[in-house]
C-alpha cells in the first residue's frame, strides 16, 4: 500500500469516527441514564462511575407501562396482515389492469402518504367517535391503515408492474384464476418485497405518534404517546423516561435486524426501478 | 379477453374496500376546507375560499411558512451530504463495513418521539450532557432550546440525526447497483477518484438521489413529533413549522375549516414539488 493510500485510509476511518460519535451518543447516553438513579443523572459534571441500578426498569414493568408496549405490538402486528392481505391483490390488479384512470388512482394512494397529518385525522377522529371507538387499540389501527394501505399498495403497484409476465401467463393459461396465480405465482416470487412491506408497515406503525395521541387517552395508547406524555411532565424522571425509550428502540431493533437484508433489497426493487 | 376480464373482478373488490377508505378522508378534508366551522361554536357554514383567505393573510403562516422552507431546505441538503458522504465511505473497500453499516442503520429504526427526547434530554440546561455539561464549558450558560436561532438549529439537529440513514441506506443500495465495469473503463480512461466521482458515480446515482431527496421532502415538510416533543414550536413560534401551525389551529383553536385549508394548501405544495422532483427524474 502506498503511502498516500494508508493516508487516505486514515482519513475515511476519521471520518466515519466522527459520524458514528454522533449517531451513537444520544443511544448510549440513554442507555446509560437508564440504569442510574434519580440522583445521579442530575450530577453535573456527569459521573461515568457509578453504580448500576435496574430501578428505572423495575418501575416501568409494575407501573403499568407494559400495556402500552402490549397495544403498540398487537396494532403493528393488526396492522401489517392487514395492509398485506388488502394490499396485495389492489396493487396486482392496477399493475395489470391498465387505463389512464389507473394511474391516476396510484398518485391519489400516494398523495394520501403526502398529506399532512393534521388534515387526515379531523375525519379520523370523527369517524372513529362516531363507532364510539376512541381510545381502543382498533381506533388506531384503522388511522394506521389508513396511511399504511396507499403507501403499501404505491409500492407492490411499481413493483408488480416490473416482473416479467411470462411466468402469470404459464400458470393462467393452466386454467388458473388471477386470484390463484397471484396466491400461488406471483406471492411467492416477490417474497422480498412482502416482506420489506411489511417491516415498512411495521416501523410506521410502531413509530407513529399524532394519531394515537389524538384517538387514544388511556386503555388503548401506544408507546411513543408513552414517551411523549412522560416528556411533557415538568417533573421529569429522566432515569424512567430513558428505560422507556430505551424499549420503544429494542422491539424495532430485534424485528428490524432479524430481516435486515430485506430492507435494502426491497428499497432497490420497490424504488429504484 | 373477455375471459381474463372477468377473472379480474375477484381483485378489484380488495381495490374497491381500499379506495372507499381512502376516498372518505379526501373528500371529507376538501369539504371542510371550504366551510367555516369551529367546533362548539358555530353552525357550519359554506364560505368558499374564505378559509384558504384568513390562513393565507395571517402573519403567523407566512412566519411558519418561512421555518418551515428553512428548516426543509437545511435538513434535506444535509441528509443529503452526510447520507452521500457516508455511503461512499461504506461502498469502499473497508474493514468493518458491515458492522458500521449496521449502526448506522439504527437511528432510522428509533421512533421520532424518541429522538426528539434522547436530544431534549442532552440539551437541557440542567442536567443534559451537552446543554448543561459541555456548552456552560465552552462558556455558553444559557439555554439552548430556550434560544430562537439555536432552537431551530436544534431540530434540524435531531432530525437529520433521525433520518439521515434512510438516506444513506437508499444511496447506498443506489451505488452497489452500480456495474464495476463502468469504473474500469473509467479507470482506464486514466480517471482518478474524483473525477470518476464526478463523471460516472454522481451521474449513475441520479435516480437514487431524486427518489431520497423525494421520500425525504415529504417527511421533512409533515414532520410533527420530534420538534412537538422537543420544543412544541417555541420559543415563542421560532421553531413552529407548517404542521405544528395546523395541530395549533385545528386542536387548540379548534378551527377544523382554517386547519382543513392548510392541509390542503401543504398537500398541493407538497404534490407540486415532488411531482417536479419525479419530472427531473424522468428526463
Amino acid at each position: 500500500m502506498s503511502a498516500r493510500k494508508i493516508w487516505s485510509r486514515a482519513v475515511l476511518y476519521f471520518v466515519l469516527i466522527l459520524f458514528l460519535l454522533f449517531f451513537l451518543f444520544p443511544i448510549v447516553w440513554l442507555l446509560l441514564s437508564s440504569i442510574k438513579t434519580h440522583y445521579q443523572t442530575l450530577l453535573i459534571p456527569p459521573r461515568l462511575a457509578f453504580k448500576p441500578t435496574l430501578e428505572a426498569y423495575r418501575k416501568l414493568i409494575t407501573g403499568g407501562m407494559l400495556k402500552s408496549f402490549k397495544n403498540s405490538l398487537l396494532i403493528a402486528a393488526v396492522d401489517i396482515v392487514l395492509a398485506l392481505v388488502l394490499s396485495l391483490p389492489a396493487a396486482y390488479s392496477l399493475a395489470r389492469f391498465k387505463s389512464k384512470f389507473n394511474e391516476n388512482i396510484g398518485f391519489w394512494f400516494l398523495s394520501i402518504r403526502m398529506a399532512p397529518a393534521f388534515g387526515v385525522i379531523v375525519p379520523v377522529y370523527i369517524v372513529i367517535r362516531n363507532m364510539r371507538l376512541l381510545d381502543t387499540t382498533f381506533a388506531v389501527n384503522v388511522a394506521h391503515l389508513l396511511i399504511n394501505l396507499p403507501f403499501a399498495i404505491w409500492l407492490l403497484k411499481g413493483y408488480f408492474e416490473e416482473l416479467p409476465l411470462e411466468i402469470e401467463e404459464s400458470a393462467l393459461i393452466d386454467g388458473a384464476s388471477r386470484l390463484q396465480t397471484l396466491i400461488r405465482v406471483v406471492i411467492p416470487t416477490s417474497m422480498p418485497m412482502v416482506v420489506s412491506v411489511a417491516i415498512l408497515t411495521f416501523m410506521f406503525s410502531w413509530n407513529e405518534f399524532l394519531f394515537a395521541f389524538v384517538l387514544t387517552s388511556n386503555q388503548g395508547v401506544t408507546v411513543p404517546v408513552l414517551v411523549a406524555s412522560l416528556a411533557g411532565t415538568m417533573t421529569f424522571d429522566w432515569p424512567l423516561m430513558c428505560a422507556v425509550s430505551i424499549g420503544a428502540m429494542v422491539p424495532a431493533f430485534i424485528f428490524v435486524f432479524a430481516v435486515q437484508r430485506y430492507i435494502v433489497r426491497g428499497l432497490t426493487l420497490g424504488a429504484l426501478k | 379477453m373477455i375471459r381474463l376480464k372477468e377473472q379480474y373482478k375477484l381483485l378489484l373488490p380488495s381495490l374497491a374496500i381500499t379506495a372507499s377508505i381512502v376516498a372518505f378522508p379526501t373528500v371529507f378534508l376538501l369539504y371542510v376546507s371550504v366551510h367555516q366551522w369551529v367546533l362548539f361554536i358555530q353552525e357550519i357554514r359554506f364560505i368558499w375560499l374564505g378559509n384558504f383567505y384568513s390562513i393565507l393573510t395571517s402573519k403567523e403562516f407566512i412566519q411558519s411558512l418561512r421555518v418551515t422552507a428553512l428548516f426543509v431546505t437545511s435538513t434535506c441538503a444535509l441528509t443529503l451530504l452526510f447520507g452521500l458522504s457516508l455511503a461512499l465511505i461504506l461502498n469502499e473497500d473497508l474493514k468493518g463495513k458491515g458492522v458500521f453499516r449496521s449502526l448506522f442503520t439504527l437511528p432510522a429504526i428509533i421512533p421520532p418521539v424518541v429522538a426528539g427526547f434522547a436530544w431534549k434530554f442532552l440539551l437541557n440546561r440542567e442536567v443534559g450532557f451537552i446543554g448543561g455539561f459541555l456548552f456552560p464549558l465552552m462558556g455558553y450558560k444559557g439555554s439552548i432550546l430556550g434560544d430562537p436561532i439555536l432552537a431551530l438549529l436544534s431540530v434540524i439537529m435531531a432530525d437529520v440525526w433521525s433520518r439521515m440513514p434512510l438516506m444513506f441506506l437508499i444511496l447506498l443500495a443506489g451505488l452497489q447497483a452500480i456495474s464495476p465495469e463502468i469504473y474500469e473503463a473509467a479507470e482506464i480512461d486514466g480517471a482518478g477518484y474524483w473525477k470518476a466521482l464526478r463523471f460516472v458515480t454522481l451521474p449513475s446515482l441520479r435516480t437514487a438521489i431524486i427518489i431520497a431527496l423525494i421520500i425525504r421532502f415529504i417527511d421533512a415538510i409533515n414532520l410533527f413529533e420530534t420538534i412537538f416533543v422537543m420544543t412544541s414550536g417555541g420559543p415563542g413560534i421560532a421553531t413552529q413549522t407548517l404542521p405544528l401551525f395546523g395541530w395549533k389551529v385545528g386542536f387548540q383553536y379548534f378551527n377544523l375549516g382554517e386547519a382543513a385549508a392548510l392541509a390542503v394548501l401543504m398537500l398541493i405544495m407538497t404534490i407540486f414539488i415532488s411531482q417536479a422532483l419525479i419530472r427531473r427524474m424522468q428526463k
